[in-house]
C-alpha cells in the first residue's frame, strides 16, 4: 500500500504556506491581541501599585483636622493633594479628576455633631467606592480618637501549601495562554475549510479513487493541522517569553504535551465542524461562533477565576477551560511538572477523542 | 488476462427510495474507447463513481481488469484512472507538484516518479508552464492537466467524465489526440460526454443510459441502424405556408424545406399528400441518421434539468 502520509503532509504544508490568510489568522492576529491585552493589563497592574489620589481641604480654623490629614498622608495608601477650598474638592471629584475628596470645615467638631465630609460618587462601582469609604473613615476616626496603636484584631492566613507557592501572575502569563488557546482553536476552522475546499474542487473524489484506505486519507489530512497547531501555540509562547518577558515557572516538557493535546482537540474540532457543514459559508459561520463561544466560556478572553462560580464550572465543559488551568499552573507555579497538570492534559485529550468520535460518525467519505 | 477491462453485472445504486442506477450490465473491451452517453441525471456519473470505488454500490458487482471493486478494491483502483468532470486540481500548486502528489498516491517514487511526471507534463503540453501555479492557467490548460493527473500512473482503464467541458477548440483537439494516443498505446478508455460529435469521432462503441438503465449499446453503426430510424427525406419547393401544409398533410417533421417521413409509415401516400398540398418535390432520398438522432430517439426530447 502506498505511503501517503508524507506526500499529503508536504502537499498540505505547501498549500498552507501559499495562503497568507492562514498566517494572519494563526500568528499575526493572536500576537496583536497578546500585545494589546498585555499592555492593558499592565496599565491596570501599574495603577493598582500606585497610591490612590485623594483631594483634601482643611480650613485653617479646623485645627483638630490636622491629625486626620497627617494620618491620611502617613497611611501609605493615599497620595494626598491639598485643595484651596471646599468648592475645589467638590468640583474635582465631580469632574472625576479624583475618585474621592475630604472636606474639613472651619466648624469641624465630630463630638458636636459636625463631622468632616467625604465627597464621593455614591453611585459609582461598589468595588471602588466601598474600600475608599471604609479605609478613609477608619483612618480619620482613629486619627481623631488618638491614643496608642490598637492590638491586631484580624490576622491574614494564606491557605496555599508553601511547597506550591506561586508568584503573582504577570499580565502576559494571563494573556499569552488565553490568546494561544483561543487562536489555537482557529486551526479547527482552517482544517474544516480544507475539507470543504477538497470537496468543492473535486480533489477529494480523486483521492477517494486512489488505492488508499479512507481512514488513511483522513489521518494524512489531519496530521499537518496538529503539527501546525503545535507550531502556532509554540510560536505564541516563544513570543510571550522573548518579546514580552513572560516567565515559564514549571516544566517545559509538560507544556509541550499540553500543547499537543490542545492541537489534537482543535484539529478534531475541525473534523467535527466539517462533518456538520457542507459548504465553506456554513463552516465559516458555524465554526467561528463555536470557537468564540468556547473561548469565551473557557476563559480565553476573561479569566475564569474572575467569573462567578457557576460560570467557572461551565468553563470546564469546554477544552479551553482545562487547557488554561494547565497553562496557568505551568507558567505561574514554580516547579510545576507533568503530574500537576495530568488531569488537565487528560481532559483535553478526552475532548479531542469526543470531537473526533462525533466527527467520524457524521463524516461523509463519499462525495 | 480478461477480455473485458470493465465488467458490470447487475450494478445498481439507490439513494433512499430513488434508484440512481438500476441494475446495469456492461462490458468494456480491452483497448477500446467506450462512450457512455445519457441526459443529465441518467446515472452516468454514479456508474463511473461505483466503478472507481468512490461510491459503494447497493447491488451487483463490478470488476476492473479482473479485480472486484469490493473484494479486491485496491487492485481495482490501481487499474483505473479517474479524470473527473470537476477540475480536481490544487490551484495553489504547480502542475509538477499536482502530478507528483497524485502519482505518489499510486506508489510511484524516485526516478520512476520523476520520469512519469515529465511524461505526463509532455502529454498535457505544459512543459513550459510546469512550475507555474495552476491558478494562473486558462480553462483549457487546466483540463489538459486534469487529464494528465488521471493517467499519471498509466492505468489499464482511464475513465474520462466529460473531459472537454468549457475548453477552446485547440485544447479539445489536444485532449482528443492524447486520448487516441493512449488507446493506441494499449490503454482502455471509458468516455462520457454531452457532445455527440466527440463520441462519434472517438468511440469504438457506445452505451446510452437513461433513468439509470442502459437503453442501447453497440457500435455507432449498429446504433444508427437499429435506432436511427432512417426513413425518407424529401426536399420540397413552395412558399412557407405550402411547405407547412405539405408537412401536415404528409404527417412529416419539418426542418426548413426538408420533410422527414417516419420509416414506419407507407411513404407513397405521403408523397401524394405533399403534392396534393401544392408543394413540388425537388429531391427525395434516404435519410442519414446520426448519433444525436439515436440519442433523442431513445431518450426523448423532454428537458432534463436534474
Amino acid at each position: 500500500m502506498p505511503g501517503i502520509l508524507r506526500p499529503t503532509i508536504e502537499k498540505e504544508i505547501l498549500l498552507l504556506k501559499r495562503d497568507p490568510r492562514v498566517l494572519v489568522r494563526l500568528i499575526v492576529m493572536p500576537v496583536a491581541f497578546i500585545a494589546l491585552f498585555g499592555m492593558a493589563f499592565k496599565g491596570q497592574e501599574r495603577r493598582a501599585k500606585e497610591l490612590h489620589p485623594v483631594i483634601v481641604f482643611r480650613d485653617l480654623a479646623a485645627s483638630r483636622g490636622v491629625a486626620i490629614v497627617e494620618a491620611l498622608k502617613g497611611s501609605g495608601m493615599f497620595n494626598v493633594v491639598e485643595a484651596k477650598n471646599a468648592e475645589e474638592v467638590r468640583a474635582k471629584v465631580e469632574k472625576e479628576d479624583f475618585d474621592v475628596g475630604v472636606v474639613i470645615d472651619h466648624d469641624f467638631d465630630p463630638l458636636g455633631g459636625r463631622p468632616a465630609h467625604l465627597v464621593i460618587d455614591k453611585n459609582g462601582p461598589q468595588q471602588k467606592t466601598q474600600p475608599l469609604i471604609g479605609s478613609i473613615s477608619a483612618i480619620a476616626t482613629r486619627a481623631f480618637v488618638g491614643g496608642p496603636p490598637p492590638p491586631k484584631v484580624v490576622d491574614i492566613v494564606d491557605p496555599t501549601d508553601p511547597a506550591h507557592a506561586q508568584e503573582q501572575a504577570s499580565p502576559f502569563q494571563l494573556t499569552v495562554p488565553g490568546n494561544a488557546v483561543l487562536f489555537g482553536f482557529f486551526i479547527a476552522l482552517t482544517c474544516a475549510l480544507g475539507f470543504a475546499e477538497e470537496r468543492r474542487s473535486g480533489t477529494w473524489r480523486r483521492l477517494l479513487a486512489a488505492p488508499v484506505p479512507a481512514w488513511k486519507l483522513l489521518v494524512a489530512k489531519l496530521v499537518p493541522y496538529v503539527a501546525l497547531g503545535m507550531i502556532q501555540v509554540g510560536t505564541l509562547f516563544a513570543i510571550g517569553v522573548f518579546a514580552f518577558g513572560m516567565k515559564i515557572q514549571g516544566s517545559v516538557i509538560a507544556l509541550a504535551v499540553l500543547t499537543f493535546a490542545v492541537a489534537c482537540a482543535a484539529t478534531a474540532c475541525g473534523l467535527m465542524i466539517a462533518s456538520f457543514s457542507s459548504t465553506e459559508k456554513q463552516i465559516s459561520s458555524l465554526g467561528s461562533v463555536l470557537i468564540l463561544i468556547m473561548g469565551l466560556v473557557g476563559g480565553c478572553m476573561f479569566p475564569r477565576m474572575l467569573m462567578p462560580h457557576v460560570m467557572q464550572q461551565i468553563g470546564l465543559g469546554v477544552p479551553h477551560g482545562w487547557a488554561l488551568d494547565g497553562y496557568y499552573t505551568l507558567l505561574v507555579r514554580s516547579g510545576a511538572g507533568f503530574a500537576d497538570v495530568m488531569p488537565q492534559i487528560g481532559a483535553v485529550f478526552g475532548f479531542a477523542a469526543l470531537f473526533a468520535l462525533i466527527g467520524l460518525r457524521r463524516f461523509r467519505f463519499d462525495t | 488476462m480478461s477480455e473485458h477491462v470493465l465488467a458490470l453485472k447487475g450494478l445498481g445504486k439507490d439513494y433512499g427510495a430513488r434508484k440512481a442506477v438500476d441494475a446495469i450490465d456492461l462490458d468494456v473491451k480491452r483497448g477500446e474507447i467506450f462512450g457512455l452517453l445519457g441526459p443529465n441525471g441518467a446515472g452516468k456519473t454514479t456508474t463511473i463513481s461505483m466503478a472507481c470505488g468512490v461510491v459503494a454500490p447497493t447491488r451487483g458487482r463490478a470488476a476492473v481488469d479482473g479485480h472486484d471493486i469490493v473484494d479486491d478494491k485496491f487492485a481495482a483502483r490501481r487499474a483505473i484512472g479517474l479524470v473527473p468532470q470537476d477540475l480536481a486540481l490544487y490551484d495553489e500548486l504547480s502542475p509538477r507538484q499536482n502530478l507528483t502528489f497524485f502519482a505518489q498516491l499510486y506508489g510511484l517514487a524516485g526516478t520512476e516518479l520523476a520520469s512519469r511526471v515529465d511524461w505526463a507534463i509532455g502529454v498535457a503540453g505544459l512543459a513550459d508552464r510546469a512550475g507555474d501555479l495552476v491558478k494562473t492557467f486558462s480553462g483549457g490548460m487546466k483540463r489538459r492537466l486534469n487529464l494528465a493527473c488521471g493517467m499519471i500512473h498509466k492505468p489499464t482503464l482511464l475513465v474520462c467524465d466529460e473531459p472537454t467541458v468549457g475548453v477552446d477548440p485547440q485544447s479539445r483537439r489536444h485532449i482528443f489526440d492524447s486520448i487516441k494516443r493512449l488507446r493506441d498505446d494499449g490503454m482502455t478508455v471509458l468516455y462520457t460526454s454531452h457532445y455527440m460529435e466527440e463520441v462519434e469521432e472517438l468511440c469504438d462503441r457506445v452505451a446510452i443510459m437513461d433513468a439509470g438503465k442502459i437503453v442501447a449499446c453497440g457500435s455507432i453503426a449498429e446504433l444508427t441502424t437499429a435506432h436511427g430510424g432512417g426513413g425518407i427525406e424529401v426536399e420540397v419547393g413552395g412558399d412557407d405556408a405550402i411547405v407547412e401544409a405539405a408537412a401536415r398533410a404528409a404527417g412529416a417533421t419539418r426542418a426548413g424545406s426538408l420533410l422527414h417521413l417516419d420509416p414506419r409509415d407507407t411513404w407513397a401516400p405521403a408523397i401524394t399528400a405533399i403534392e396534393g398540398a401544392g408543394a413540388t418535390i425537388k429531391r427525395l432520398g434516404a435519410r442519414r441518421a446520426d448519433l444525436e438522432t439515436v440519442f433523442l430517439a431513445l431518450t426523448g426530447r423532454g428537458l432534463r434539468d436534474s
